[in-house]
Parts: structure tokens; C-alpha cells; sequence
């Protein structure tokens, strides 16, 4: 059922508005207009990929160094139409509409509760959607309001963000060690290249490196 | 390129991974599995460093403030709450003299 899908996604609401306030509020200072901070979360609709976004627009990346992060952040969405196609019979128009409101959360809770039909992988789909532009529009009226970004430290939540988001998925010591090196490749590059390509290069050397550690487990 | 090539562009590479994952029916090899566990935590950790000093010379403040986060992220894994305490720590140290 549709709606069985839409509650079961409540609780994470919790976590979804205060990511949604602080991607609207960096989005603000980097120098988004509204329309175009809450098209990103209606068109892209992935939080970790706009909230970077954000912040490279800031830094004043170019569009592909942006495109290719995006891509890198969002690929790992395969996995997940992978997972859920096999559980899910989808005729082929559901299978474009389920693609396009698809996030980690709504897949999670869908395969945690089992769900077997399209009507609650939707309920859940678009319980975030909601909930993820209705987040995006508070914090834009909430970045508008911030009169002097620059004193409050506004810039300083990116940072923060990404941080909050990094520590709880180091869990093993071969994930400290590439949260590690990648910190440090990006930090260093940032110094020589501007704009986006730090960020892209850290990320696949830090992701080839963290295969590389992890080679010979069982999956 | 303007703001929406690029808005376009981030569209079409995260709808086509969403739509090719559900409609694909093969394995994918081991090592992409692990490649794109990785990816996060790589590409989080490389947004985290250039940005933490910014620009008007407050980094020590602004290390130290993001420890403290990064703290509260590690005991509470609460994104509001790590922020909150991060600015809090930030605003606080920064009345510090000297």
C-alpha cells in the first residue's frame, strides 16, 4: 500500500529536514538563487550530490568537475535498482518512476520491511520528496533571512555537514584509512588545482584504494 | 557552463544510474561492490579538508571546532546535533581573546 510505504519512512524524516535546512542555507551562500536551490532538489533529488554541488559552485568548479563528482557520489544507485528490480515486479513505466524518486533511505526501509509492490516502494519514494523540498524551501527562506552570512561563520556548515555525514560510516580500519588519505590528497591537491578536480581525484584514488585494502573479503 | 547544463547534467547521470540498476539483470564483479563502498567515504572526506580552513584565518578555531563535531557525529550519529555543536564550538572559541 501506498500509504503503508509514505509512514513507514516518518521516522526518518528527523534526519531528512535538518539535511535539507543545512543544503538550502550553503546552497544560499554559495550564491544560488531559490529557484535554482530547490530545482536541484526536485530535478537531482540527492541530498549528498547537492549538497556538494553547493559547495563547488562555491569554490567555483566547473560544470563537468561537478557532473563527474555527481555521477561519483550517485552511482551507487545501480546497486541499489539492483537489489530492489529483483524484489519488485515493475512493469516499465513504473520502473522510470521508481528510478527517479529512488534514495538510500526509501531503498533501505523498502527492503527492510519487505516490500513487494510498487505502491509502497512509492509511498516511501515520495514521503522523502516531499519532506526533502519541503526542507529545501525552509532553508532557503531561513538562508535569506541570515543577514550577514559571512560574521555568523555560514560557510563553516559545509564542512560540518559532510563530516557528520563521514564519521558514522568509518567502521572498519581500512575506511579510516581512506577517509584519511583522501582528506589528505584533497587538501594537498586544493593547494595546486582549484575548483572541483581535488574532490574528483581524492574520491576515485580513495575508493580504488579502499577496494584495493579490502581485496580477498567475502562479500 | 551555466547553472542549468550543469543542473542537467547531474539529472542525467543520477536518474541513468537509478534507471540502469533496475532495469540491469547481471552481477556486478566484487571488485565494483567494494570500489563504490568506498566512494562515499572518499569523496565526504576530500569535501571535509579544503574547506575546513576557509578564509579568514580562523583555523585553528575551525579544527578544533570540527573535532569537537566530529565527536558528537561519532557518539551521537546525529547530523543536526554534530552541526550544532561544531557552530556552537565555532561561535564560542571565536570570543576567545587573542
Amino acid at each position: 500500500m501506498f500509504r503503508d510505504g509514505f509512514r513507514a519512512m516518518l521516522p526518518l524524516w528527523l534526519g531528512v529536514v535538518p539535511f535539507g535546512l543545512a543544503y538550502a542555507v550553503i546552497a544560499h551562500d554559495a550564491g544560488l538563487s531559490l529557484a535554482e536551490t530547490q530545482a536541484l532538489s526536485v530535478l537531482v533529488f540527492a541530498g549528498s550530490a547537492q549538497v556538494s554541488a553547493a559547495g563547488l559552485f562555491a569554490r567555483g568548479a566547473g560544470g563537468l568537475e561537478i557532473v563527474l563528482t555527481t555521477f561519483l557520489l550517485n552511482v551507487r544507485h545501480v546497486l541499489y535498482g539492483m537489489s530492489l528490480g529483483r524484489r519488485v515486479p515493475l512493469t516499465l513505466r513504473q520502473r522510470f518512476v521508481a528510478a527517479y524518486f529512488l534514495t538510500d533511505e526509501a531503498y533501505g526501509v523498502s527492503i527492510a520491511r519487505g516490500a513487494k509492490t510498487f505502491r509502497f516502494v512509492l509511498g516511501a519514494e515520495l514521503s522523502l520528496f516531499l519532506t526533502w523540498n519541503l526542507a529545501t524551501l525552509a532553508g532557503s527562506l531561513l538562508g535569506s533571512v541570515i543577514s550577514d552570512p559571512d560574521k555568523v561563520g555560514v560557510d563553516f556548515v559545509f564542512p560540518l555537514a559532510f563530516l557528520a555525514l563521514l564519521v558514522p560510516l568509518l567502521r572498519r580500519r581500512a575506511e579510516l584509512v581512506v577517509a584519511v588519505f583522501a582528506g589528505v590528497v584533497a587538501w594537498v591537491l586544493s593547494k595546486q588545482a582549484p575548483g572541483g578536480l581535488p574532490i574528483v581525484g581524492a574520491g576515485v584514488s580513495g575508493a580504488l584504494l579502499g577496494a584495493w585494502l579490502t581485496r580477498g573479503e567475502a562479500e | 557552463m551555466t547553472f542549468w547544463a550543469t543542473c542537467a547534467g547531474m539529472l542525467a547521470v543520477t536518474f541513468g544510474s537509478r534507471l540502469a540498476g533496475l532495469g540491469l539483470r547481471a552481477e556486478l564483479p566484487p571488485l565494483w561492490h567494494r570500489f563504490l563502498h568506498f566512494v562515499p567515504i572518499a569523496v565526504f572526506a576530500a569535501l571535509v579538508t579544503p574547506s575546513l580552513q576557509g578564509s579568514r584565518g580562523e583555523g585553528g578555531i575551525r579544527v578544533a571546532a570540527a573535532a569537537l563535531a566530529a565527536l558528537a557525529a561519532w557518539r551521537t550519529r546525529q547530523l543536526a546535533l554534530a552541526i550544532a555543536v561544531g557552530m556552537a564550538a565555532f561561535w564560542l572559541l571565536r570570543l576567545l581573546p587573542g
